[in-house]
């Protein structure tokens, strides 16, 4: 019914109105079509042949292999820290509550290069701890232990950030009500507040993912570029790129906006195959917002 | 079971919500916690419940402490305001949660949770609905499936935070009149909370009116109602008039009309109120009591609420009586007119503790 009115009121639109949505429309080509169809147009510029040479070398592959590494570290460690920190900060009353969430925003507030500067000062051969790994023989500043750090740091509130409102809004009274049907608290969670909030964690996860894969200053701090070891992919596309081969740097740079693609074709898929939890999302979503009015 | 409270205390922050509570609440009774909003009344259901931990006092199950006994352990059905049922199941699976979650060895076999939840699911009248989602269901049969997933661990108390607050006023009638027959066939101890003087009068055996985190009284519903012990129970339990007395030479007076003797009226304190329903206001000719002139007559069903401004009151502030229906009919009283008031009964209180 809403759609459909909202299909005539497009139709009948003002002037005002297309304006509007043809400087929205306009604005989104420019700056997000537009660079993404270009990436794609240079990696493929000197032909196909070209493009595969250039996705099958050892070292892009080894990148590739990296950056993939770190994501399946970096997003289940804040996945579950994420689940937890929201779910303590939106359920219970606790001293120092509002301390914990402003250290969940702090890898937003500082800058990722001095994010990697930290692990440097911590871990770096000159650095607090620096001796100790040096005597054990433990590499983790430019080695993968500290490209995972610093890739933890960085995308640590993403999941956290996404649930605590979501949460919030949904108050504690399904727990509640499921710990006095009998439920252990273990069971509240795998059966009632995971599912309730599953479409957050998932968004919540997406962000992280894209986040982990694509992150560059911190990672760059702390990688050291040994080619084949700590390159991950934005950094083997910047280290291209800088030696002017523009066809490599950009089929890598396409291999990268290809994942981050797929995540949202999952994402979408996830919805289609699930119209029913949308739906009952949406509701969820229309209740809360109902409640406050 | 029988529940009982022993000094039961409990502090928000700076916010006492709940003071020296002591309850008795017998095996089998329906109660209702009937108070203003921030009286401390879904505070006690909670404690009840184990929702919230007292700070001091004790919360006995059949005689035993059970104040720090986790809410699993209790065996209460808890009913929530806005149902709380879980979104991404269905009826069925709702209704079948706590039956589920049981450790193995207690669980029923999935027939035997079939047949029970679709037993419970038709005693709630929505023996249709198991395959339904809650979304797709009436606020009243959201609360209904509600009621049955909390009957289905067989609890010994069922507790209800205002359970029908959130439902319009014909649905709220029906689930009323409902869970008083379910209550009388399944014989469990049930405690509701509700700021709905009505439903407490309609549905408890026993009211309890929280005020300020205390009790102010508790009883049965009509003897609170007609001797309540205090100006707020008088107040919340249903509409009053309010009028000074005066003393004059040791008699005391509304208005014109003598009410010595007064048995509350301290002949010292100047400043009493009396207290008066408006079924308790008789409306007669002029010449009779005191002479009052008609402003609104209103009529609501089988009552009409005639507002009359007394002579000697300030006239923004009629009294408000009922008569009715039929003896309107007969006498056809009409706004402007001039007439007599006397009244019923009456309940004197000093106005110091008046304001509460």
């Amino acid at each position: 019914m809403a759609a459909a009115e909202a299909r005539i009121d497009v139709r009948r639109a003002a002037p005002g109105r297309l304006l509007l949505i043809a400087a929205a429309l306009l604005f989104l080509g420019l700056f997000l079509v537009l660079p993404l169809l270009a990436v794609f147009v240079q990696a493929l510029a000197k032909g196909v042949s070209a493009y595969v040479a250039a996705i099958s070398d050892p070292m892009a592959w080894a990148a590739v292999k990296l950056t993939l590494t770190v994501a399946a570290i970096a997003v289940p460690f804040n996945l579950v820290f994420g689940v937890a920190a929201a779910w303590a900060i939106a359920k219970f009353e606790f001293r120092g509550k509002n301390t914990l969430i402003t250290l969940i925003d702090l890898p937003f507030a500082v800058s990722p290069v001095i994010a990697g500067l930290i692990f440097i000062l911590l871990f770096g051969s000159h650095g607090w701890f620096g001796g100790y790994l040096k005597a054990h023989h433990i590499r983790v500043v430019f080695a993968v232990p500290g490209i995972v750090l610093a890739t933890i740091f960085v995308t640590f509130p993403f999941i956290a950030r996404e649930l605590i409102p979501v949460m919030q809004a949904q108050g504690k009274d399904d727990e509640e009500s499921a710990l006095s049907l009998g439920a252990t608290g273990w069971q509240t969670f795998w059966r009632v507040t995971l599912p309730n909030i599953r479409w957050g964690l998932m968004y919540g996860v997406l962000l992280c993912n894209a986040r982990a894969m694509g992150e560059f200053g911190a990672v760059s701090v702390v990688s050291g570029h040994v080619r084949g070891l700590t390159n991950t992919m934005p950094l083997h596309v910047e280290i291209l790129y800088n030696e002017y081969n523009y066809t490599a740097a950009f089929a890598v740079a396409s291999l990268l906006a290809l994942l981050a693609l797929l995540t949202l074709v999952g994402k979408s898929f996830l919805e289609w195959r699930q119209p029913e939890l949308k739906h009952a999302a949406r509701l969820a979503h229309d209740r809360t917002r109902r409640e406050k009015t | 079971m029988s529940i009982a409270l022993r000094g039961i205390a409990k502090q928000f922050g700076e916010f006492a919500a709940v003071k020296d509570i002591d309850l008795d609440v017998p095996t089998g009774a329906l109660i209702a916690l009937l108070g203003p909003s921030g009286c401390g009344k879904t505070t006690l259901l909670r404690i009840i419940a184990g929702l919230e931990t007292p700070d001091e006092g004790q919360v006995l199950f059949d005689g035993r402490d059970a104040t720090l006994w986790p809410i699993r352990d209790r065996n209460v059905g808890f009913v929530f305001q806005h149902y709380a049922l879980f979104r991404h199941m269905s009826v069925f699976e709702n209704v079948a949660f706590g039956l589920k979650v049981k450790p193995r060895r207690e669980r029923p076999s999935s027939a035997e949770m079939r047949r029970k939840v679709q037993s419970l699911l038709e005693l709630v009248q929505l023996g249709w609905a198991g395959d339904r989602y809650p979304a797709q269901l009436s606020g009243g049969q959201r609360q209904r499936v509600a009621l049955a997933r909390a009957l289905a661990v067989d609890p010994d108390v069922l507790l209800l935070d205002e359970p029908f607050g959130a439902l319009d006023s014909q649905v709220r009638h029906e689930l009323r009149r409902w869970l008083r027959r379910l209550h009388d066939e399944l014989h469990f101890t049930s405690i509701f909370v509700t700021h709905d003087q009505q439903e407490a009068i309609e549905v408890a055996d026993t009211i309890v009116v929280l005020n300020r985190g205390r009790i102010e009284q508790s009883g049965v519903p009509g003897e609170v109602y007609d001797l309540p012990t205090s100006a707020f129970v008088h107040r919340f339990l249903g509409q009053v008039n309010e009028l000074p007395v005066h003393l004059r030479d040791g008699r005391a007076y509304l208005g014109p009309i003598d009410i010595s003797p007064a048995a509350d009226v301290r002949t010292g304190d100047a400043n009493n109120i009396a207290l008066i329903r408006p079924h308790e206001i008789e409306i007669g000719p002029e010449g009779m009591g005191w002479p009052a002139t008609v402003v609104a007559v209103r009529v609501i069903g089988p009552i009409v609420r005639l507002e009359v401004c007394a002579q000697g009151l300030p006239t923004n502030e009629p009294l408000e009586a009922e008569i009715s229906r039929e003896r309107y009919e007969g006498e056809r009283f009409s706004v402007g007119q001039t007439v007599g008031l006397r009244f019923r009964r009456w309940q004197v209180y000093p106005a110091s503790g008046a304001a509460a």
